[in-house]
């Protein structure tokens, strides 16, 4: 017993580095980074500046509030007439006179509209929070010069300069003070605190976890028990009772089916074909890799409503048993959740295959999906605890259940885009679960790159939020079951 | 053979009973708008208290109704009692009704692990006691078969095989007894006579005084929740038939 307790300790604890490294490498750039707050875009144009001349500079001032500057773009109108010469762009830090950023273009390849951008090689850092001076300076004759376009003072424009330190008054023509802002862009990316300290936060977490274990081992040796301790002895004891539940399940599922075990991957692909018919020409949207989109979907819906349909009808399908034999009862909706789950590892396989056919690029980070499919299921869990308690009580659950199963499936974005939901219909997809589970998967498949690190500690949350109510319900109710049968 | 291996003490188990059993949740809203949502009390035990010795076999005769099943399941765990408390030190392995832990889609292997990990018991012992038990239940070859293609006396076999053939600490018997043929009842009465004298401790409910005085040390006799009697088995056995 002791010594089963000890080497569950150090597993838990090697576990917890594996994955804490794994995450460093498969999350990346994503770890670190993070797309700028104090990203600028192009303000839009109502007005050019002045034809860029060979003795016109036109020179726009503002306050850097990206820490890593990867892109400064001008955007520039002709009139429609042949350009010659060339325009020069040039970023100074106006505190230290210090040349950051210049880059020279051919003004002939710059249309109506057209952005010159300057990108340097390399992030450009330490100009955070300082004050900056884009200068224009062009060495073309009147007539065949770029416009610079620019933004006057107009109704709108305080709604695009809200969140940047850019004043009216910024902009000066040869020096002299010009009403607008320049057309221009600043694009970067902020450092993500806990990814600089990622290290430290690991090490915390792991110092927790050890301090807690100790606490439990302790505890455990005056003779007193804790919740983990007894999970963990109820695990090891019941362990094979949840494999043969788990396989009774799987081997009746499918017993008299010819197919059999091949409908556990059939069933997404023959449902993502069907759907994949109707909205790829009935209902078109614009998804790219739509089939790889809506599969994500359909694998984690159908796993949903799978694990928390049979999880509902556990206890009551069991009542059998329940009035027989003594086991814990959590073990019905677990080995129904179970053995949903070997259904979702069986389908991943069509997934893989579509996403193979489809030409998806799997990156690293498409192993991070298993972490928002490992969030799902514990969601499921706690669902399935709910909903089975609130089955024994009330046969009616089945009814409104089948109910919300079909609301659920359309207030979250399976197959269709979110983009098509009105503006005041998005909190539906900020209060769903289910929404945040799979629009991280499809971020780690089909883009591949990794949620910002906040992601994953929100959907964590959730989903043990969920578990932790399901199973207090559970615990508050189960004495009662028996009578209710 | 002193050890108190079943410790019921001053066990008391009440339902609440609605006059009839509200099961949606429409029902339950109107009753209880219109404040008719009355509970009839129905004690099915009142304030049992007994010792069972390791080894023992002690015997629960009443009436239909007088709460043998309730006390039975308040023992296993399975009940949990309203007031006072109960104490088993070892495992207890109820023997199952007809195909109560079976799944009729599986086959009789099958079925014997599934239901033996219901019964509690680890995957190493079922794998060394396996072959026991398909001896002892006389299936031979029709233990690869589905379950739902066997006769209730085949079925009846396996789920006695599977509780007795393994060595539990305390087995819990409720009317099983009469299952099978003839000659498997003989070979069941003296299996289970077997287990008694290798120190399992039995519970178990008849209503065949014969069997109850054959077969337990002592009696304990249920009326209307209330221990009537606690005895030796010819004593109450006795006073149980007047």
């Amino acid at each position: 017993m002791h010594g089963m307790l000890c080497r569950t300790a150090l597993f838990i604890l090697v576990i917890y580095m594996i994955l804490a490294l794994l995450f460093y490498f498969l999350a990346d750039e994503q770890l670190h980074f993070r797309s700028s707050q104090g990203n600028f875009g192009f303000p839009p144009a109502d007005s050019g500046i002045t034809e860029l001349t060979a003795d016109i500079i036109v020179e726009q001032r503002f306050t850097n509030k990206i820490q890593r500057l990867e892109e400064v773009s001008v955007q520039w109108g002709d009139s429609y007439h042949p350009n010659a010469g060339t325009v020069t762009l040039s970023l100074y830090d106006l505190e230290s006179g210090e040349l950051i950023l210049e880059e020279t273009f051919d003004a002939s390849v710059i249309g109506e509209g057209g952005i010159t951008t300057m990108k340097p090689s390399a992030p450009v850092e330490g100009f955070y929070q300082k004050p900056l001076l884009l200068r224009l300076v062009s060495d073309g004759q009147l007539g065949s010069s770029v416009t610079p376009w620019m933004r006057t003072e107009s109704a709108g424009l305080e709604e695009v300069l809200r969140d940047s330190e850019i004043n009216m008054g910024d902009l000066t023509v040869n020096g002299e003070w010009y009403p607008g802002i320049l057309c221009f862009q600043a694009l970067g990316t902020d450092y993500i605190w806990y990814g600089l300290h990622y290290w430290q936060i690991v090490a915390a977490g792991f110092f927790l976890l050890l301090l807690g274990m100790v606490v439990v081992g302790l505890r455990y040796r005056r003779g007193r028990r804790s919740y983990f301790i007894n999970a963990i002895i109820a695990i090891e004891k019941y362990r094979f009772l949840i494999r043969q539940l788990v396989s009774r399940d799987f081997k009746t599922k499918y017993k008299r089916s010819i197919l059999g075990v091949f409908w556990s991957f059939l069933n997404p692909l023959l449902t993502m074909c069907v759907q994949y018919f109707v909205f790829s020409t009935i209902f078109k949207n614009d998804v790219s890799n739509f089939a790889v989109y809506l599969l994500i979907g359909v694998v984690m819906f159908n796993f949903f409503s799978e694990a928390c349909g049979m999880a509902l009808t556990s206890i009551l399908g069991n009542s059998s048993l329940i009035t027989k034999v003594y086991m814990p009862k959590y073990i019905y909706p677990l080995t129904r959740v179970i053995s949903s789950l070997i259904n979702l590892a069986i389908s991943l396989i069509p997934l893989m295959i579509v996403c193979l056919a489809t030409g998806v690029h799997f990156q690293k980070s498409a192993v991070l999906s298993l972490y928002f499919l490992f969030c799902l299921v514990v969601f499921c869990l706690g669902l399935g605890l709910l909903l089975s308690t609130s089955m024994v009580f009330f046969r009616d659950t089945q009814f409104l259940w089948s109910v919300l199963t079909m609301m659920w499936m359309y207030a979250t974005p399976i197959f269709y885009p979110e983009t098509i939901l009105p503006d005041k219909f998005r909190f539906v997809l900020e209060i769903n679960p289910l929404y945040h589970f799979l629009k991280s998967t499809r971020l780690c498949i089909l883009d591949g790159i990794s949620p910002e690190p906040v992601v994953y500690i929100q959907c964590l949350l959730i989903a043990l939020g969920m578990l932790l109510v399901g199973a207090l319900v559970f615990r508050r109710h189960q004495d009662r079951f028996l009578l209710y049968l | 053979m002193d050890e108190k291996i079943i410790e019921v003490s001053d066990v008391t188990m009440r339902f609440r009973m609605n006059n009839d059993k509200i099961l949606s949740l429409k029902e339950f809203v109107t009753t209880a708008l219109t404040g008719r949502l009355a509970y009839q009390e129905f004690t099915a035990l009142e304030h049992i208290s007994f010792n069972v010795r390791k080894g023992e076999t002690l015997g629960l005769i009443g009436r239909n109704g007088a709460g043998k099943s309730t006390l039975l399941k308040i023992i296993s765990g399975i009940l949990k009692p309203t007031e006072g408390s109960v104490f088993c030190r070892g495992n207890v392995v109820p023997m199952l009704e007809l195909g109560a832990g079976f799944d009729m889609d599986l086959n009789g292997r099958e079925n014997i692990f599934l239901n033996g990990a219901i019964l509690g018991y680890d995957e190493a012992f079922l794998m060394e006691k396996y072959q026991e038990i398909v001896d002892f239940s006389e299936l031979g070859q029709f233990i690869e078969t589905p379950i739902r293609n066997y006769s209730s006396g085949m079925l009846a076999r396996l789920a006695f095989s599977i509780a007795a053939v393994v060595d539990p600490e305390i087995l819990i018997v409720d009317e099983i007894l009469a299952v099978g043929d003839s000659a498997f009842q003989e070979k069941s009465k003296s299996r289970m006579l077997e287990l008694m004298g290798g120190g399992t401790t039995v519970l178990f409910v008849s209503h065949s005084i014969e069997q109850i005085r054959e077969m337990c040390n002592r009696v304990l006799w249920l009326e209307h929740g209330k221990a009537k009697m606690l005895g030796e088995a010819e004593e109450v056995c006795s006073c149980y038939g007047v």
